[in-house]
């Protein structure tokens, strides 16, 4: 078969064993990943040179405070124990008690939780399909009006941060222009962030503009590379239409690189939007995370780093599982 | 140190801060004397805000609020954030209360707060007063209330200004509305401590949140979420006769001032505390809002520690206290908004010395003392850190005016600086709050002061003795003596350079009716005196 050649039967045919295989494979390097991700997160935390309990507590200490969270953490057990009580616990689903707050971590950060994965959910939906077909437009119609003005939209979008990006929509249509959105997402808390949707209109907003210009421009990139590959040639020379070519030949091949960065992207969206929060007082993790750092909030900073880490490791077996499925190339590789 | 120090990212203008509250500014009653030279602190009494001076009943005021976070907790008696004082005040009271030109009244919960002799103070409570669960405020509340500031293991804010020198087996009940304390050691100041804010009076056997929340105050907590936000329902059995006017109280955590400001100008909160300087003017030109600026004693002196080379010789640090053009430091470092300072503290206590004369900037006299000295030519570490508004840039503009005597300043701005180096360097900047005389000496000016960044007072000094009959004296007269000589002190060769008293700027839409610009620690007129002296007029 050619690759990337007409392939009716791509998609039913997927060979079931090398595949399968493959998902395993990353399934427990993942798995593997998130072991030594756990033990750095818990060697940078807890068990830094130096005495965590005082670093904790600061100009506050005093025996007695020291002896009880010292305890509270379990400092006194020898340092691995002292891990598998720690790791035992988040599979367990018990992330400890937040020190600040005095409450379990669990509770602390679920509402956040909820809260940012709807952002990012939204974020995902709109920017994802968005930028894929502004970059595959922008690679058809190369070096047209619509390719030039989308070229430098996206430069101009990738290079202002968030925060700008933000701040201008808040002038926009919020304070200043028009008063059409809250300038701030005050969701009341305990009600689920789709309750209150004018509230998260300017938010999804600014990640969409964060996120969609890297993964246009990457798409359009990719998709102009393979309008130049041999198999689109030959696809052509084949008097196949034009639509055909288009969507058998060129954009399946056009996507699998594009995956990896969507994959980055969101996983960026779930721990980087602490700025996005931060402009429209967004309860999500971010702001949970930030808090923590501040407060020397030591369970509620692992659980959530643990927690972003998964995330990476998730989205980005997601990304090469997708890639392989659309990359007939791959596909047949493996 | 203070509670905010410890904040990471950019917003670090919260203006209650912990060290400023620990021991609690005090002033003892009587009448205000303001010299001519502060003559400009003065508030401008009488002008109330919005148009209708008819109070209207109804509403739910939201007020925004920066600082808080995952340690927001709430307690009668105890605060860490600034979300949390906003938060306290709306359900709970303190026996005595600051006017709007810091003067203690008796509009609290008690009728009269007497000193009977050096260590002996009676409290009469006013009658009637009924908690939110509907039980009449007694001597036994009070009792509770104070033995439980008292308790060492609770760290409660007022323990340390009333430790000292309150017993708390000196607590006697006379009768159902009188109180007796018996003083460890003669005490003059415990009327000021009562008075603070954060000294609230809670009901026998109360505990903090989430234990149900019984207090006297104008609002009722309904709900509260840690780092996000609390509401607070109408009293409506409050002992001041038709107040408070709003039906509901909502306090809003902001992790920035950005979204803050924002919020004010998208109309979502009613009012906001602390906008930034560079804020003022975008929230002044929006229609619909207005400005609060209301003069502080908080300031942010530059320390010279006296035990430390080149601060052990006088004459530095006299000459780097005529290094400072005092004008040209509140113009360039708060943006015009403070009054100049005297290289004296609490500008708001009747012994204020007001009479001292005014520093002004010179130069020439400066570099002759530094000649003098050996000192001519002197280059030198200048620290600081950004933990308020306006403490880089006042050493940046110090620095720059040092080179006119020729002297070399090289300013360090460390983000950890109240962590690691604090009270240990020979110049730097700090950071304090509203504070009467006498308390403010006890946690920065003698010997086991907990914050005494100068290491005032010099050996051999009889300040620390003078601090003592001061605090013993019960006449008012004779104390005002001993607190100028100890103010003269300090003002000839003391460690302090005291460029300026801050104003506190807060924003609030012109729908709000009896927002009055006060002298005191809390911002928005100590938040409308818990929401009760406010109201929305359309």
């Amino acid at each position: 078969m050619i690759q990337g050649g007409p392939d009716r039967s791509a998609r039913p045919e997927v060979p079931r064993s090398p595949f399968w295989g493959f998902v395993l494979r990353r399934l427990l390097l993942g798995l593997i990943v998130l072991i030594l991700v756990s033990i750095v997160i818990f060697l940078a935390t807890q068990a830094l040179p130096g005495d965590a309990a005082r670093a904790i507590l600061g100009r506050n200490a005093t025996p007695d405070s020291l002896k009880a969270l010292r305890e509270q953490l379990h400092l006194n057990q020898p340092l691995i124990v002292q891990y598998l009580t720690w790791a035992g616990g988040l599979l367990h689903g018990d992330a400890g008690m937040s020190l600040a707050a005095q409450e379990p971590v669990t509770r602390l950060v679920s509402d956040r939780i909820v809260n940012s994965a709807f952002l990012v959910l939204c974020a995902g939906v709109i920017s994802i399909p968005l930028s894929i077909v502004i970059g595959a437009y922008a690679a058809l119609w190369r070096d047209k009006p619509f390719d030039v003005i989308v070229s430098l939209a996206t430069l101009v979008f990738a290079a202002l941060p968030e925060f700008v990006v933000g701040v201008a929509l808040v002038i926009l249509f919020a304070t200043t222009v028009v008063q059409l959105f809250p300038a701030v997402s005050m969701i009341t808390p305990g009600a689920p962030p789709w309750s209150q949707p004018q509230a998260i209109v300017l938010p999804t907003l600014t990640l969409v503009l964060a996120v969609t210009p890297y993964v246009a421009r990457i798409m359009r990139a990719s998709m102009i590379e393979v309008l130049e590959s041999d198999y689109v040639e030959m696809a052509r020379l084949k008097g196949l239409p034009e639509w055909i070519v288009i969507r058998r030949h060129a954009l399946p091949n056009a996507l699998g690189p594009t995956f990896q960065v969507i994959a980055l992207n969101l996983a960026y969206l779930a721990g980087g939007v602490i700025v996005v929060e931060f402009v429209f007082n967004y309860a999500g993790i971010g702001g949970a995370l930030r808090d923590a750092v501040a407060a020397r909030d030591l369970p509620v900073i692992q659980a959530l780093a643990m927690l972003i880490a998964g995330l990476y490791v998730v989205l980005n077996l997601l990304a090469d599982i997708g890639t392989i499925l659309v990359t007939p190339r791959l596909r047949t590789r493996l | 140190m203070e509670e905010n120090s410890s904040r990471p990212l950019r917003d670090l203008r919260a203006p209650i801060t912990r060290r400023e509250l620990l021991i609690g500014a005090g002033v003892v009653a009587g009448g205000l004397t303001v010299g001519g030279l502060l003559a400009a602190c003065g508030p401008s009494s009488g002008t109330t805000t919005g148009g209708s001076s008819t109070p209207r009943r109804g509403g739910n005021f939201r007020v925004g609020v920066t600082g808080g976070g995952s340690k927001d907790f709430i307690d009668g008696q105890n605060i860490d954030t600034a979300p949390d004082t906003a938060r306290m005040i709306a359900t709970f009271e303190t026996l005595l209360i600051y006017d709007e030109n810091y003067n203690l009244t008796t509009d609290g919960l008690a009728e009269s707060v007497t000193q009977d002799n050096p260590t002996q103070w009676t409290i009469r409570l006013k009658q009637g007063i009924e908690f939110t669960n509907g039980k009449t405020l007694s001597a036994d509340d009070v009792i509770f209330s104070l033995q439980r500031i008292l308790t060492p293991g609770l760290g409660l804010f007022g323990h340390s200004g009333l430790s000292k020198s309150v017993d708390p087996n000196g607590i006697k009940k006379m009768d159902d509305r009188t109180v007796r304390l018996s003083l460890i050691q003669p005490d003059s100041t415990i009327d000021a401590q009562l008075g603070q804010y954060y000294n609230g009076i809670v009901q026998v056997g109360y505990d903090k949140y989430p234990a149900p929340q019984i207090g006297t105050g104008p609002f009722k907590l309904a709900s509260f979420t840690v780092g996000q936000q609390s509401t607070h329902t109408r009293n409506p059995n409050y002992w001041r006769s038709g107040q408070p006017y709003f039906d509901q109280v909502t306090v809003i955590d902001f992790p920035d001032s950005t979204a803050q400001v924002n919020a004010l100008l998208a109309g979502q909160v009613d009012a906001i505390t602390g906008i930034p300087f560079a804020q003022i003017s975008t929230v002044k030109a929006h229609s619909g809002l207005a400005v609060l600026e209301s003069p502080t004693g908080s300031w942010l002196p530059i320390c010279m520690a006296i035990d430390m080379p080149p601060f052990t010789d006088v004459r530095v640090r006299q000459a780097f206290k005529l290094i400072a053009d005092r004008p040209a430091i509140v113009a360039q470092a708060l943006s015009g908004h403070g009054t100049i300072g005297n290289d004296m503290y609490s500008p708001f206590d009747p012994d204020y010395a007001s009479d001292l004369p005014q520093r002004h900037q010179d130069l020439e006299q400066a570099k002759s003392l530094l000649k003098a000295a050996g000192q001519d030519g002197l280059v030198f570490d200048f620290h600081t850190t950004n933990n308020d508004a306006g403490m880089v840039d006042q050493a940046l503009v110090f620095a720059q005016q040092a080179k006119g005597a020729g002297i070399t300043l090289n300013v360090k701005n460390d983000p950890n600086y109240y962590g690691d180096q604090y009270l240990k360097l020979a110049l730097s900047v700090d950071d304090w709050n509203t504070r009467s005389y006498l308390p403010q000496v006890a946690i920065g000016s003698l010997a086991t002061s907990p914050f005494n960044a100068t290491h005032w007072p010099p050996a051999g000094s009889d300040f620390e003795k003078l601090y003592k009959q001061a605090v013993a004296e019960v006449d008012k007269a004779k104390r005002h003596e001993i607190i100028h000589a100890m103010q003269v002190e300090e003002y000839n060769t003391g460690g302090n350079i005291i460029a300026f008293f801050r104003n506190f700027v807060d924003g609030y839409s012109t729908k709000v009716s009896g927002l009055r610009a006060s002298r005191g620690t809390l911002q928005l007129d100590w938040y409308g005196h818990g929401y009760r002296t406010i109201w929305f007029n359309s």
